[in-house]
């Protein structure tokens, strides 16, 4: 009788059913991603099954009014002066609303510069100026806050190019650039106090990677009191109890309850070493002595990272918290719902694509025999990675906005786009997590079947973690790679204008279907006329890249979590 | 005779197995292909209880191949097959609906590059046995302790138990590794050319340890170095091209032996 086997053993029955269980999982993965690209691959062979029937397509621009109009002289007759040969130009607005009908002529003065820029404002009590002085190739605007349309007539002058003849209805247009709606006026104790917190959040986390003398003294001398600092970290979560939960609370209460708790094990760590009589000022000491903050440490930079992204969205900033509500204000419509919209797709994507893809690598690297049938998965997956994204937003068309043959008939919905989105990816994640496993040293797994692990050990127990900071990377630059891809949603049938926040399951509960994302939001902005509208898109394709960023500093925080729990 | 007659005039496996006492392993008639190319060509061979067997024989030989089939590593290998028996008392290894998990628990295996966990030492030492059983934290702890001192190791680690398993130095690891082995107490424990990349105070180390563990455990061990064969191990069998060539107690093969093969190789004129 050895005295091992005196010790209780461990039931084996059910490791026996989680490895057949497990690798039937991983399997069935694999089975789900190769339907995916089977149909993938029948979809571009066959491309008459997106036939669509009549009458389905809405126009999402029918209710938009058409821009300012451009009156445009190509070439006036001048002389060296810059005087106009020909008679004046004068055209003349006409308009009628409650007061009667009115009338206004504005003088056109061309001179010889280039891109004068001049416009006309249009308001109840008439036009703000008479005379417009413009260049050569140079346009005017008239924007008018009437309600009723404008007509504008040239009364003389020379006639304008071929295809501004006429006389056009101006529509009611005006554009307000009103600085007071970027920066509302005034910020709430809760606002306020969600910036604390985060700030608070950034602090601690500065101090921990640099703990500097200078800082650390103030806290010195609190640093008998760390009991005390360790339960009032526990207060802001009295804020559950007594108020409702509210995203913007969450996190005030998240971002204290760590900091507090990082300010307690730092005051701990600084106690213990004034208790050893060691000096403050030896920062690998100092290091060591709040060292095994790891897990706390990952903690907080995530929820910084995460309230980075919520704090901001939550205190008033129009272009941040406002919809596309006001046509006729471009600066105080905001990116709310496009930037929901991006949350929501990539959330769907990244739950529908993760583990799909991840088992299909586990599946295909460390299960699947070297068959025939593996092989051809195996180029099918190279060569989908390198697929265009329209056809995948062909795809997506295909099977999830429509209904019919493969198709499942969830709308141009949040829904069916998350789940193009999340197609798109899992090639490109399957690759980069079979190249992660690929990378693990064999020795690790011989070792691991060498002391008795059944397969599913190894690959959970050993391989996995090993695995995890290269199948991080691969993720996360797929879902960047997503974030910002605009083709497949236009196919799939994002919104230019969505005046809402989307709700993610609508397609499953008969709700408004209707979103749109950053990327589609920044095409719409662009192709509106205004150089506001202008400004407001490159403001958007900015927020893009910051919610890229972001992503991406989750990727490498987790990354070098793992990798340094693996090698230091 | 002349020499190259010798060499290419290779006798088979031989069938003259005679040990002292109790087996407790035995290969019989072992086939092994890896693809088409033959690996290994009937070999037969009694592991001798609480003795250490060790493998001789020129690279490519089969030796760790032979070793590896023992507790079946091979099945990791998609295109290795085999023919033949391979019993464990009462258990046949060999058998297709053999219980890999127990054959491997009861088999340890040491390999040739120390290969630790990534984790701690700790952790290296008590993975094992918190796989096969549900042991309390402070059985455990014991357990660790125990295998740490059986390797010869607890002196140089146990004021750093938390430390990474892959932090020590390659003796020290290669210790680390026979630690995890014996933690689960195997009945054998199989070890490929385990000095190999080690430094020879490192190699006196693990020798010494081996002969320790000899009381215990019945030790199989390949390696290339014969004079390492001759100190650790009571029986040694000569491989040559897939055949085992002679099997006899250690004495006899390096005083005597019977085949004029051996004699070279062991002589050093070929290999």
């Amino acid at each position: 009788m050895k005295e091992i086997d005196k010790l209780p053993v461990r039931n084996r029955k059910g490791r026996e059913f989680i490895e057949k269980v497990g690798s039937g999982g991983l399997a069935l993965t694999s089975i789900i991603g190769l339907v995916f690209l089977l149909i993938l691959v029948y979809q571009i062979a066959k491309p008459t099954i997106i036939d669509g029937e009549e009458g389905e397509i809405v126009a999402a621009t029918e209710f938009l009014p058409i821009s300012d109009y451009i009156l445009k002289w190509d070439n006036p007759s001048v002389d060296e002066d810059g005087n106009l040969i020909s008679e004046p130009i004068i055209i003349q607005l006409a308009w009628d609303d409650e007061n009667g009908s009115h009338e206004h002529e504005i003088e056109i003065t061309v001179i010889p510069q280039r891109n004068v820029k001049e416009n006309i404002q249009l308001n109840e009590n008439g036009v703000d100026t008479n005379e417009v002085t413009v260049g050569k190739k140079t346009k005017f605007f008239i924007y008018s806050t009437l309600s009723t349309p404008v007509s504008v007539h040239q009364i003389s002058g020379p006639t304008p190019a071929a295809n501004e003849t006429g006389y056009p209805q101006v529509n009611t247009f005006v554009i307000q650039s009103d600085v007071s709606t970027v920066f509302s006026n005034g910020i709430s104790i809760e606002e306020s106090m969600a910036i604390i917190s985060w700030c608070l959040l950034m602090v601690m986390i500065l101090v921990y990677i640099f703990p500097n003398e200078k800082i650390i003294q103030p806290i010195a001398s609190i640093s008998k009191n760390h009991q005390i600092i360790r339960w009032i970290s526990l207060v802001p979560f009295l804020f559950f109890i007594l108020y409702e939960i509210t995203v913007i609370r969450f996190f005030i209460v998240l971002n204290c309850f760590i900091g507090l708790r990082m300010l307690a094990n730092l005051s701990e760590g600084i106690f213990r070493l004034s208790n050893q009589m060691k000096p403050l000022n030896d920062r690998i000491l100092l290091k060591h002595s709040i060292v095994n903050r790891d897990g706390l440490m990952l903690w907080a930079k995530l929820f910084f990272l995460v309230s980075t992204f919520f704090i901001p969205l939550n205190v008033h900033i129009p272009f941040l918290t406002e919809r596309y509500q006001d046509i006729f204000q471009p600066y105080s419509s905001g990116i709310r719902s496009a930037f929901y919209g991006t949350f929501w797709v990539m959330g769907i994507a990244m739950v529908m694509a993760i583990p799909v893809s991840i088992g299909a690598a586990i599946y295909l690297e460390e299960y699947a025999k070297p068959t025939r049938l593996t092989k051809l998965i195996q180029a099918l997956i190279t060569n989908l990675a390198g697929v265009p994204s329209i056809v995948f937003g062909l795809f997506g068309l295909a099977i999830f906005v429509r209904e019919g043959g493969f198709g499942l008939g969830f709308g141009p919905s949040i829904f069916a786009a998350g789940l193009t989105m999340g197609v798109m990816a899992m090639p490109i994640i399957v690759l980069a997590a079979q190249e992660a496993l690929r990378s693990v040293p064999r020795s690790i797994r011989e070792s691991a079947y060498g002391i008795g692990c059944t397969r599913w050990q190894v690959t959970k127990d050993h391989v996995l973690p090993s695995a995890m900071p290269g199948m991080m990377t691969g993720t996360i630059l797929a879902m960047s790679r997503i974030v910002g891809e605009a083709a497949p949603l236009l196919v799939v049938g994002a919104f230019g204008a969505v005046l809402f926040d989307p709700e993610p399951f609508a397609a499953l509960t008969d709700g408004n279907i209707n979103f749109t994302v950053i990327p589609i939001q920044i095409y719409a902005w662009t192709a509106e006329p205004g150089h506001e509208w202008h400004a407001m898109a490159a403001a958007a394709s900015i927020a893009l890249i910051a919610v890229m960023i972001s992503m991406n500093s989750i990727a490498i925080i987790l990354r070098e979590y793992y990798r340094r729990r693996l090698n230091s | 005779m002349t020499e190259e007659n010798i060499e290419n005039d290779i006798p088979p496996s031989t069938r003259k197995l005679d040990i002292d006492g109790d087996a407790e392993i035995h290969i019989d008639g072992l086939d092994l292909w890896y693809g088409t190319k033959q690996a290994l060509y009937d070999v037969s061979l009694p592991i001798a209880k609480n003795c250490v067997t060790s493998l001789i024989g020129p690279s490519g030989c089969g030796k760790s191949t032979l070793l590896r089939t023992i507790n079946r590593m091979n099945d990791l290998i998609p295109i290795c097959r085999y023919e033949g028996k391979i019993v464990q008392g009462e258990t046949e290894i060999t058998a297709k609906d053999a219980d890999l998990v127990s054959i491997r628990k009861n088999i340890g295996m040491v390999f040739q590059r120390p290969n630790p966990f990534p984790k701690s030492i700790y952790d290296n030492v008590a993975y094992g046995v918190k796989l096969h059983h549900k042991p309390s934290r402070e059985q455990l702890d014991s357990i660790v302790e125990k295998s740490l001192k059986r390797a010869a190791i607890w002196s140089e680690v146990s004021d750093r138990l938390h430390d990474l398993g892959t932090s020590l130095s390659g003796g020290q690891q290669q210790r680390l590794c026979i630690a995890r082995s014996i933690a689960i107490e195997p009945d054998v424990i199989l070890m490929d050319e385990p000095c190999s990349a080690l430094d020879p105070i490192a190699t006196a180390a693990i020798e010494e340890l081996i002969l320790e563990l000899k009381k215990d455990f019945t030790v199989v061990i390949v390696t290339h170095s014969m004079s390492q064969a001759a100190r650790v191990s009571d029986y040694t069998g000569f491989m040559y091209l897939g055949r085992m060539v002679e099997f006899n107690k250690t004495e006899k093969i390096f005083s005597d032996p019977d085949q004029e093969l051996t004699k070279r190789y062991i002589t050093g004129r070929f290999g």
